[in-house]
């Protein structure tokens, strides 16, 4: 049991972290909270799924093909519907969600909501860990999260563009001073942050079939990572997604799978009431990126 | 090599750059002494192109808090409507008031945040040109840049305006709470910056620190430039003594 607890948490805290990873790092950036994460998150998974099936793509291929359009996507999204509202927070949030309902309902019309709508697993099969049964797909999860922490840290620290978005994240009149295109990194935010949802979409999903209400779900995964880490550091989020998800896993295991969903609306609740910045978040530095 | 002419900056309830036209010559150093709310910062921010940014934030929550009217020449291209970073392009670079600097990411690290919009050759180039001026930048070089003292940030801030290999640095109140040693210290550096090529543009509220090495001056007094001269005339100006050394 305990085996099983263990293995299944790192399972799920993983999942919520690669779903988590791209709303915070947008955030984390330009402080904008994209709505539409979870949409976006369904859409590439559908997207995909086309591909794969319709077009008969290759599978690597169809990743790549996913990774760069979900790229595109989240820049241009930046200028249609996040722009002309920079700065008020109520604004982007509202015109982000509705772009996200707008997706996830459009797929909904068209009619994408049987069973067939399914992503294959990266390697089929499983092996014993401690003589606990594991499949390929939910340890190239729990690899995966690591290996995304790990470019994130390097992209940040080591690269031209890492750079210019830590600049804006911790300061961002003096980066403009500076040379830094505010605009473009906060476009190339929510580019980043798209493309991470689409990672976590072709990891995730083929966990499961494709459905519009994992798109609310998923929003509703990175908003509670984010509030319960404190949504601009990286350790944060790590251990908000630990934290949440042996939660859920103890819950689902001694109490019932109904209430699983609960703990997501019980940690922001608790979160915002007891630490308003988060586990490691720094409410300060929003006085210091003045 | 700049030039602004009847430059006005109101805010919403208040003129805070009045009518002004001045101009920096290649390769001086000139000084911009005022005191406490002359607008010396509402200028540096108008030639930096920072004043854009910031009416466009106020524009898109609806007010329309900030105007600016008159015209900015750079090397005899009008740059009055050109955003901050391609005036950065240009060369032109300010290091703010109050040396605000990346606190969380080292020396190092905010020097080469700093050479962001620059080729990556050039960097290094850079970084090693920043240490020679302030030697002791390179000794704290891995030190976290919220750790540092008020001089040792001030330092960071220019050396990181440095980095983006400026033709004409703005360095507002780079003096501004230091010890006197340090202020020397600031002193050589600048002189040492615009003996290597760069241009500088300097505001202070007192003019004693500068003075020797100033090629020329304005006198400041709310957004109005009052008087113009030459270092050693602004000197011999009474009133400029009176206002400027606290005596
Ligand atoms: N963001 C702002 N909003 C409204 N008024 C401002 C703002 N910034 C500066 N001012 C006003 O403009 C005038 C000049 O300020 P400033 O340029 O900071 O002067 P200095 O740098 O010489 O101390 C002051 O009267 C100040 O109150
Ligand atoms: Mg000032």
């Amino acid at each position: 049991m305990l085996t099983g607890i263990i293995v299944y948490g790192l399972v799920n805290s993983s999942i919520l972290l690669l779903v988590a990873l791209g709303f915070c790092l947008t955030f984390g950036v330009s402080r904008i909270a994209n709505f539409a994460h979870g949409a976006i998150y369904i859409l590439f998974g559908y997207l995909m799924w086309i591909f794969l099936n319709w077009l008969k793509i290759p599978f690597l291929f169809a990743i790549l093909l996913t990774l760069v359009l979900s790229g595109i996507f989240g820049y241009v999204a930046y200028y249609v519907a996040v722009r002309r509202v920079r700065g008020i927070v109520l604004s982007e949030v509202v015109s982000t969600f509705a772009l996200g309902v707008g997706i996830l309902e459009f797929f909904r019309w068209m009619g994408f909501v049987t069973y067939e709508f399914s992503l294959p697993p990266i390697k089929k099969g499983s092996l014993y860990i401690l003589g606990f049964p594991i499949d390929y797909q939910r340890l190239i999860i729990i690899l995966a999260a690591i290996g995304l922490v790990a470019f994130l840290y390097f992209f940040t620290h080591y690269t031209k563009l890492g750079l210019s978005f830590r600049a804006i994240a911790q300061n961002e009149r003096t980066a403009i001073a500076l040379g830094i295109d505010a605009d473009r990194v906060a476009a190339l935010s929510v580019a980043f942050g798209s493309a991470f949802a689409s990672v976590a979409s072709i990891l995730v999903l083929p966990l499961g079939i494709i459905s519009i209400n994992s798109g609310y779900e998923a929003l509703l995964i990175a908003i509670a990572v984010g509030i319960v880490g404190g949504l601009e550091s990286i350790p944060g989020m790590i251990l908000a997604s630990l934290v949440l998800g042996f939660v859920q896993i103890v819950v689902g295991v001694y109490v019932s799978s109904a209430w699983v969903m609960v703990v997501y609306l019980l940690a922001i609740i608790v979160i915002l009431v007891v630490m308003p910045s988060g586990l490691l978040g720094k409410f300060k530095e929003l006085e210091e990126r003045v | 090599m700049l030039e602004g002419k009847n430059l006005i900056v109101f805010f919403e309830n208040a003129i805070a750059v009045n009518n002004l036209s001045f101009y920096v010559n290649k390769g001086e150093i000139v000084g911009i002494l005022g005191s406490n709310g002359a607008g010396k910062t509402t200028l540096m921010n108008t030639i930096s192109g920072l004043i854009m940014d910031m009416k466009l934030k106020e524009e898109r929550k609806g007010g329309e808090r900030i105007t600016v009217l008159g015209q900015l020449l750079f090397e005899g291209k009008d740059i009055t409507d050109l955003e901050p970073h391609k005036r950065v392009e240009l060369g032109i670079v300010l290091s703010r008031e109050r040396h605000p600097v990346f606190l969380e990411s080292t020396v190092e690290e905010n020097l080469r945040i700093a050479a962001c919009s620059r080729r990556p050759k050039e960097s290094r180039i850079g970084i090693d040109f920043v240490y020679s001026i302030f030697p002791h930048l390179k000794t704290i070089r891995k030190r976290r840049a919220g750790f540092l003292s008020g001089g040792e940030q001030q330092m960071l801030s220019i050396g990181m305006a440095l980095m983006t290999k400026p033709k004409l640095i703005l360095l507002d109140e780079p003096l501004l709470g230091l010890s006197p040693i340090l202020q020397k210290e600031l002193v050589r550096a600048i002189k040492e910056i615009r003996d290597d090529g760069v241009t500088v543009l300097i505001t202070e509220q007192f003019a004693r620190p500068i003075l020797p090495i100033i090629d020329r001056g304005y006198v400041m007094e709310n957004g109005m430039l009052v008087m113009e001269g030459k270092g050693s005339e602004l000197i011999e100006n009474p009133e400029v003594k009176a206002a400027y050394f606290g005596v």
